[in-house]
């Protein structure tokens, strides 16, 4: 699944908000449903309505949310279905299942009017500690250049595999990322000394 | 493994957050005093490294594929402090932009997964890494495969841990099903592991040799995250694990909360699951536990032994194809 | 021929003047830009070994005018990313308490660090290891937030070096989305705006198409300043430098003008090299 494309977006007034309330809003939103009752009831409607709002300020497309929340079920189902192996458990399943959705989908809108360096800007401004956020923009940088690499190796393999044996697949995945681990840890080698070259600590 | 919201009440998603942030906070403190500015890229490309592995399908059979969590292999490789730090903005990431995961439920994926994986995993590496009775390198092997294997295990006891706190699902449901499903998903685990790590032997063995003495078995970090995983098994697991279940529902039963109940949409069989089954399932699980350690530690060791030539100290290259 | 090319473009533009009043605003250094005075950058008897037995560079000696840019040449393994490593004070890991390297006059040692890193600007062989931040605006800044300039300033810098490379416009621009050809350019406007007086260049043509090594070459030629290139490709170095460095297995093999070393078939076929085609067959516009 590739992180959500946000270059080319309509300008609305979401997109245009700050990125720590809309971190924030989302954590409330979350707080909120996950406090609900237990049983499904009319207090539910609330934030179905707020989420359902937002979802059409951000002008999400149906598809893309639908598409996203379709694969988020097979987690929240598989957790979900545990509940129904006991009857004292059980009429909890249909709210498990609504709060899940309606978390997912405040996630789904922070995500798609918030662009992930901007997010990064969010979590500096609330403290997070520079060493992880130093990570978090490294890794959002590298992680195409990495896939590419990783890729690239693949190709070069199956280019040169004339059998369908699962045991050489295994070996060969497993070559090709410690083969991608060394290039990695030669590749931020190279990007220390690139930070330094400007003045970096 | 990824939990998302909706199924942690309030006290199980704090106290898993306090954990978490507990750990988070240990391996910075030792990050800060650890790893060198020289270091510090790497986490990065070492967090997008663990993001790329886990996007590749490892074939399990049957047409199914399976996915590398990765926990334990990042500590082999880089060390139990940067590994937390790395598994933690992976998940972080995981949760803001591809929806795994829950936003408040991070607090607890974060444990099971960033520190009672990578830690409870990477202190069975170092155990059976000094106790194997093999040449240095097939014992590295053999101990990354095994502890690839038991952090997964070790992630999902906790994680239904959370789940039974929550009252989310019955500690007899959640426990056999999270437990033996991952006794299953972490053999894959345990194999990826062993063989990347294998890879990385061959290719560049100094990039291992930092996790060797520097970590710092006995130190106090270590303690310090062998104290928390504790903490997380007394507190998510003991409390369901030592009375026997069934001797749970009949002190519901007793106290009449049983009864109130509704009454289950299906019945026959499934209603009859309570009573017998329970207590061995509780067994069954703890069974096949045992039995899918003995497995996985031939499994690991098979693989060293075996299917791991030229790794022995002689410095000529594997001939074959790897 | 080159230097009259040369002294043609060497006249003020707002570049320029852009650059050299920041370069004096940080510094009271006015020998930088005095032509004909301190070398922009001097090195003397430089060596360096890797391990014990592996010699990378062996008592190399050059220097550079300020204003001039010199190509360093040579087969690979021949020392030349070691030599530029050094230049920035990379390398050695622990800088020597008798110094090799002068930039302006400024000797090379561990408390004057900083300051020479500055100064001396490092363009690396893969854009791809320099390009760091998640947007160009980030990146370019990057340098320049280490010095200290922040708010409007910064903004306004960042924006002239874009236009200056020729990028006006792409602040915005997520880095795994540009060109080969663009993040190399987006990496030199990163290292313009630290504002160095000596710009130190490790293949920059390699993986270019004749387009982009085109306009790359126009853009370096309107560049002030001593430059420093190690290439492979001969006809860059025929286009753009005055003088030439010979580098094979550490040593430095030859010095002196561009066009009488490479016309030298002999000396270029010893070391790895060869005559370029542009001299083989005597190109009219030379």
């Amino acid at each position: 699944m590739r992180p959500p494309e946000t270059e080319s977006r309509p300008g609305t007034r979401l997109r245009r908000a700050p990125p720590r309330v809309k971190l924030l809003a989302a954590l409330v939103l979350v707080a909120a449903t996950t406090l609900l009752p237990r049983r499904l009831g009319p207090a539910y409607l609330v934030p179905a309505a707020v989420l359902g709002g937002l979802w059409l300020a951000s002008r999400m497309p149906l598809l893309y949310a639908l598409r996203r929340l379709l694969v988020a079920q097979t987690f929240i189902l598989g957790i979900a279905l545990l509940s129904l192996f006991s009857p004292s458990a059980r009429p909890g399943f249909p709210a498990a299942v609504s709060k899940s959705n309606l978390c997912i989908l405040a996630l789904l809108v922070l995500g798609w009017t918030t662009p992930f360096p901007e997010l990064l800007q969010a979590l500096r401004r609330l403290r997070l500690p520079s060493v992880m956020l130093t990570t978090l923009a490294l890794m959002y940088r590298y992680l195409p250049v990495l896939a590419e690499e990783a890729r690239r190796m693949q190709r070069a393999r199956a280019s040169r595999t004339f059998s369908r044996n699962r045991r050489l697949a295994w070996q060969n995945l497993g070559a090709i990322l410690g083969g991608l681990f060394v290039r990695t840890a030669d590749r931020a080698e190279r990007i220390y000394l690139a930070m330094c070259a400007r003045g970096w600590k | 493994m990824h939990l998302p919201d909706g199924f942690l009440d309030a006290k199980t998603a704090l106290l898993s957050t306090a954990a978490a942030a507990a750990g988070v906070g240990l391996a910075l403190r030792q990050a800060r005093t650890t790893l060198e500015p020289r270091q510090m890229p790497m986490l990065g490309l070492a967090a997008a490294f663990v993001f790329a592995a886990q996007m590749l399908n490892f074939p399990v059979g049957g047409g199914t594929s399976g996915h590398l969590l990765g926990g334990v292999l990042t500590a082999i490789l880089l060390g139990p402090a940067a590994a937390v730090l790395v598994m933690t903005c992976v998940l972080i990431v995981q949760c803001l932009v591809f929806n795994d995961g829950g936003l408040l439920a991070l607090g607890a994926n974060v444990f099971n997964m960033a520190i009672v994986n990578v830690c409870g995993g990477y202190f069975v590496f170092r155990l059976l890494k000094r106790l194997a009775r093999m040449e240095n390198r097939r014992a590295t092997v053999f101990a990354a495969a095994f502890a690839g294997w038991f952090g997964t295990v070790l992630a999902s006891m906790t994680c239904a841990g959370q789940l039974a706190l929550s009252d989310q699902s019955p500690w007899s449901v959640a426990f056999p099903a999270m437990v033996l499903a991952h006794i299953l998903i972490g053999v894959g685990e345990g194999l990826a592991t062993g063989l990347i790590t294998m890879a990385v032997l061959r290719a560049r063995p100094q990039l291992l040799a930092g996790t060797g003495g520097s970590a710092g078995a006995l130190g106090a970090g270590f303690l310090g995250y062998g104290l928390l995983v504790a903490l997380g098994l007394v507190v998510f697991v003991a409390p369901f694990a030592s009375p026997w279940p069934d001797g749970l529902e009949t002190a519901a039963k007793a106290l009449g909360f049983a009864g109130q109940a509704t009454p289950p949409l299906i019945k026959g069989p499934v209603s009859d699951y309570r009573l017998p089954f329970i207590s061995s399932m509780a067994a069954a699980t703890a069974v096949a536990g045992v039995i899918g350690a003995l497995l996985a530690f031939i499994g690991a060791y098979g693989l060293a032994r075996f299917l791991a030539p030229g790794l022995d100290a002689a410095k000529k290259d594997a001939p074959s194809g790897n | 021929m080159n230097t009259g090319v040369r002294s043609a473009e060497c006249g003020v533009r707002s570049a320029e003047s852009v650059r050299s009043a920041e370069c004096s605003l940080r510094t009271p250094h006015s020998a930088l830009r005095t032509p004909g005075g301190v070398p922009a950058l001097e090195v003397c008897e430089l060596s360096y070994s890797y391990a014990p037995g592996r010699v990378a560079l062996e008592q190399v000696s050059f220097s550079v005018a300020p204003d001039e840019c010199i190509g360093v040449l040579g087969p690979n393994g021949a020392g030349k990313s070691t030599l530029l490593l050094h230049l920035n004070g990379l390398l050695p890991e622990r800088l020597p308490l008798a110094p090799n390297i002068r930039v302006a006059g400024q000797p090379l040692r561990a408390g004057t660090l900083d300051l020479i890193r500055q100064r001396v600007g490092l363009l690396f062989q893969d854009p791809e290891d320099q390009l760091i931040s998640a947007s160009v605006f980030e990146d370019v800044a990057f340098g320049p937030r280490q010095l200290g300039i922040c708010g409007p300033d910064l903004q306004g810098l960042v924006e002239r070096c874009l236009r200056q490379v020729g990028l006006a416009g792409f602040d915005g621009r997520e880095p795994h989305r540009l060109s080969h050809g663009e993040k190399r350019r987006v990496c030199l406007a990163g290292v313009l705006a630290c504002g160095p007086s000596v710009l130190v260049l490790d293949e920059p043509s390699s993986g270019l198409d004749p387009r982009g090594r085109r306009e790359f070459k126009a853009l370096l030629r309107r560049l002030p300043g001593a430059k420093l290139i190690a290439t492979h490709d001969l006809e860059l170095v025929v286009d753009l430098c005055s003088r030439v460095l010979i580098l094979d297995q550490g040593r430095l093999v030859a010095e002196g003008p561009t066009l009488e070393l490479l016309a030298n078939e002999q000396l270029m076929l010893a070391h790895g090299l060869e005559k370029p085609h542009s001299l083989l067959h005597h190109h009219p516009h030379l």
